[in-house]
This record gives C-alpha cells, sequence and structure tokens, in this order.
C-alpha cells in the first residue's frame, strides 16, 4: 500500500483514516476516547454516537472494497454492495436517533480502528474474514444484550428497537461472509493464506492498540472497566452459519462449553 | 414489422449498459470512504446498491442473449473518456452534481434511446429492465435535492469541472460500440 494511504499507530502499519467533516475529533486509541458507564444522557448520546461512527465505517470498509477488487466474483460483490447500503440506514438511524436526543455530529471522539485495520489488507477474502467474520461477529455477540440495557437501564425503548434492527441486518453480513470465505478457499488454497495472514494482522494491531493497565480514557473512566466483552451470541451465530465446530471452539476460549450443552439441551 | 437490433447487437448494448454501471457503481464507492461529509456518504452509498442492481439484472439478461452471464463490453472510446473524466471528480458538491445531474441522465438517455430501437415483444425482458432502470434513475436523481438536510446543494452555475464534463459526455454521442459481436459463452469442456 502507498505510504501516503498509511499512517503508523503504536508501531503499528494501518490504513489512513477514511475522510471526516472538521466537526469529528478523530481518536486511534480508547484512551483518547470519551465514554462513561453510567446511563446518564451524554452517556446515551456517546454510545449513539460511537455505534454511528462504526456503521459509517463499515460503510467504507465494503464500499472500498468493491473499488479495491473489481475482478471479486460479482455475486460477492452484490453482497458488498448490499451491505454498504444496509451499514448507510444504520449510520442514519442513528444520527436521527442522537439528534432527537439532543446530540450533534462531533459532539465526542471518534476511532476508525476496523476500517484501518480491514482496509489494510490487500485481498477481499481477508477483508471479509476481518469485518465481517471476526468484528461484526463480536458486534452481533454484543447486541445480544445492548437492546436490553437501553431498556432497563436506559429507559429507552426506541434505542432498543433500532438496535435490534440493526442486529437483525448484521447476522446477514456475517453469513455471506462465512459463505464466501468458505467458497474462496475450497476454491483455491492461497486463500488460506491470506485468512491466516489477515488474521495474523489483525491480532497484532489489536495486541499494539491495547490499552497499558491502569490506564484512562478523556474523562478518568477506567478503559478496561468500560471495555465491552459479551458471551459468545450462539443463537445468531448459528443463523450466521458459523458451524458447531467453530462455536465450540470459541466458548471454550471463553470458557463457556456449557452455554452450548444448556442450547442443546 | 422490422426488427432493427438483432440479438447479438441486443446483447452488446446490454453488455455496454451493464458496464457503465458497474463503473458508476465502483465510482461511487470509491468516493465514499474519500468524501468527509457524512450524508453524502450516505446518499451515494444507497446509490452504490440501485446501481449494483441494475448491473445484476443486466448481467443476468446478458446469458439469455447469448453471451457470458455478467457480460461487460466496454462504451465506445469517447464515452470511456467521459466515464473517466467523472471519476477523477474530488470535490465533494461536484461529485454529488456529476454523478446524479450528469451522469444519471446520460444513462437515461442510454436507456431510452435502446427502447426506442428495439423489439418490444421479443426483447420484452430487456424493455422492463430498461422501464425500471428509468424508474430507479428518476428516484435517484430526484434524491439528490430531497433526500437529507446536509447534503451541499448545487452551485447556482457550474464549476468548470462540471461543464468538462458534460461536454465530454455530448462530444461521446454514441456510447454502444457494435463494431464486434458479443462473445458467446465458451462451452464448460473450455473453460475447465
Amino acid at each position: 500500500m502507498d505510504p501516503i494511504e498509511t499512517k503508523i499507530v503504536r508501531g503499528t502499519k494501518m490504513r489512513k483514516d477514511p475522510a471526516r467533516e472538521a466537526c469529528f475529533i478523530v481518536a486511534d486509541t480508547d484512551d483518547q476516547m470519551i465514554s462513561w458507564p453510567d446511563w446518564s444522557e451524554q452517556s446515551k448520546r456517546e454510545r449513539i454516537h460511537r455505534h454511528m461512527n462504526n456503521e459509517m465505517t463499515t460503510t467504507e470498509v465494503a464500499a472500498q472494497c468493491l473499488a479495491d477488487f473489481p475482478d471479486t466474483d460479482w455475486d460477492l460483490r452484490m453482497e458488498l454492495a448490499r451491505q454498504v447500503w444496509d451499514e448507510s440506514r444504520h449510520c442514519m438511524g442513528l444520527y436521527r436517533r442522537l439528534k432527537q436526543l439532543g446530540g450533534r455530529k462531533g459532539e465526542f471522539p471518534i476511532a476508525n480502528f476496523e476500517w484501518a485495520v480491514s482496509s489494510y489488507l490487500d485481498s477481499v477474502v481477508g477483508r471479509i474474514t476481518v469485518m465481517n467474520r471476526t468484528f461484526e461477529a463480536g458486534t452481533m455477540d454484543l447486541m445480544a444484550f445492548i437492546p436490553d440495557g437501553w431498556r432497563e437501564k436506559g429507559n429507552d425503548y426506541q434505542t432498543a428497537e433500532l438496535l435490534d434492527a440493526i442486529a437483525a441486518d448484521e447476522i446477514h453480513h456475517v453469513r455471506f461472509a462465512n459463505q464466501w470465505v468458505h467458497k474462496l478457499c475450497a476454491n483455491d488454497k492461497r486463500n488460506l493464506f491470506k485468512v491466516a495472514q489477515a488474521v495474523s494482522y489483525m491480532d497484532a494491531a489489536q495486541k499494539a492498540l491495547a490499552p497499558p493497565e491502569g490506564s484512562t480514557n478523556l474523562m478518568g473512566v477506567s478503559v478496561e472497566e468500560f471495555s465491552q466483552t459479551a458471551p459468545i451470541n450462539v443463537e445468531d451465530r448459528r443463523l450466521a452459519e458459523f458451524t458447531d465446530d467453530e462455536i465450540s471452539t470459541l466458548l471454550r476460549q471463553h470458557d463457556l462449553e456449557s452455554l452450548l450443552e444448556q442450547q442443546e439441551a | 414489422m422490422t426488427i432493427r437490433l438483432n440479438v447479438k447487437q441486443r446483447a452488446a448494448a446490454v453488455g455496454t449498459l451493464r458496464f457503465v454501471s458497474v463503473f458508476l457503481m465502483e465510482t461511487i464507492a470509491r468516493w465514499i470512504p474519500a468524501t468527509p461529509e457524512m450524508e453524502v456518504k450516505m446518499l451515494l452509498s444507497r446509490q452504490v446498491w440501485r446501481m449494483a442492481q441494475q448491473a445484476d439484472r443486466l448481467g443476468r439478461r446478458a446469458r439469455e442473449l447469448r453471451a457470458p452471464l455478467h457480460y461487460s463490453r466496454k462504451p465506445q472510446a469517447n464515452f470511456a473518456e467521459a466515464l473517466k473524466q467523472l471519476a477523477s471528480i474530488s470535490d465533494t458538491a461536484d461529485r454529488v452534481d456529476a454523478f446524479h445531474l450528469v451522469a444519471l441522465p446520460v444513462l437515461a438517455e442510454q436507456y431510452r434511446a435502446y427502447l426506442a430501437e428495439t423489439d418490444k415483444v421479443t426483447d420484452e425482458p430487456t424493455t422492463m429492465i430498461c422501464d425500471q432502470a428509468l424508474l430507479e434513475i428518476h428516484t435517484m436523481i430526484d434524491e439528490r435535492s430531497s433526500w437529507g438536510d446536509e447534503i451541499p446543494p448545487s452551485r447556482a452555475s457550474d464549476s468548470d469541472a462540471l461543464r468538462k464534463l458534460k461536454r465530454a459526455f455530448a462530444e461521446a454521442k454514441e456510447m454502444v460500440d457494435y463494431s464486434e459481436p458479443a462473445t458467446r459463452a465458451a462451452p464448460l469442456a473450455a473453460r475447465a
């Protein structure tokens, strides 16, 4: 990749940020962000603002795939084109909600980590492995719980419904990536190497950008305290066509195999 | 009864319309990360999906006209040059206008020209695709001014880039190159 298209963050080379309006402050790491663990009005707006930008970056990753890989199988390009539209609708839905809650674009810092990692990869199979099959699948796990948080702790049913609608769309984005990663690897074994390379790069980037122990964000909130993790969303991962073996492996990594047994009972 | 376009010519036109649709889809897709304004990104994202669907329908129809599935055919050189000029535009308002107010009307004109030439009975599957594309193009052009509150308005007068682009399309005149027949799909055995 042309050096003009890249940036280096904590020693890791990544793709330079996509264009943003001047109102946005673009951060590289979590300690440059703002967030609160409570459900105050500003905390709600920050959560929506952050999610809105994440949807924008996913739109951009899919769009850049269409531009960068013109020789990709047409049926995969159709999936990516549809994803561009879906993610943009998500972004607009969140922007509408942000304004309803009195927020504005650029009210909080944003980060484009998923773009910077995914779009640095030079193969479509690498990008959908990282963006759809890893980052979006991770969001799918979180989204099994986040809407309930908005209902129960945030007392905000409208945002909860919006997020639930977004989560339903994301399942297909993960599913088509699963289908195509398998298909592309079956058609050409060299793609297995590209997938392995992509996952290895993503792991290294995540480690490099992980906040040092004890670090806080710009509001003095512990970054570790706020980092979002969730148990594996077995039901949606099945809908997204992860195999039982893949789900079991993930559950083992999270020490949660009993969850699978419960689902099967 | 006069059938003016034969099957090979229909395939050539369908393949060229598909080429242009894919080119436009790729161009606006490339603009999405490179354009700062959020609502412009979102507007272009809607149109990416619409252009993809048009290309998809044309690509499937190509096969029914003895061309390969998703057959794409380069337009005439001058028309291709105008497309390249479109892709090189960098200003946000110009990009929005170049796509919605220059390229889409040109594409609509090409669909109408095809409808005027072809036989509406034997080529009805293509005419249905053209009719649907024209409706969608109308919607997209309308969205230039009606969708989103933050899309930069058109300038009172055209910028240099837009003037040059309009001139390039006007000079291109013909889009479809009928000089060589559409390639038949190779037999499966030959492709294996």
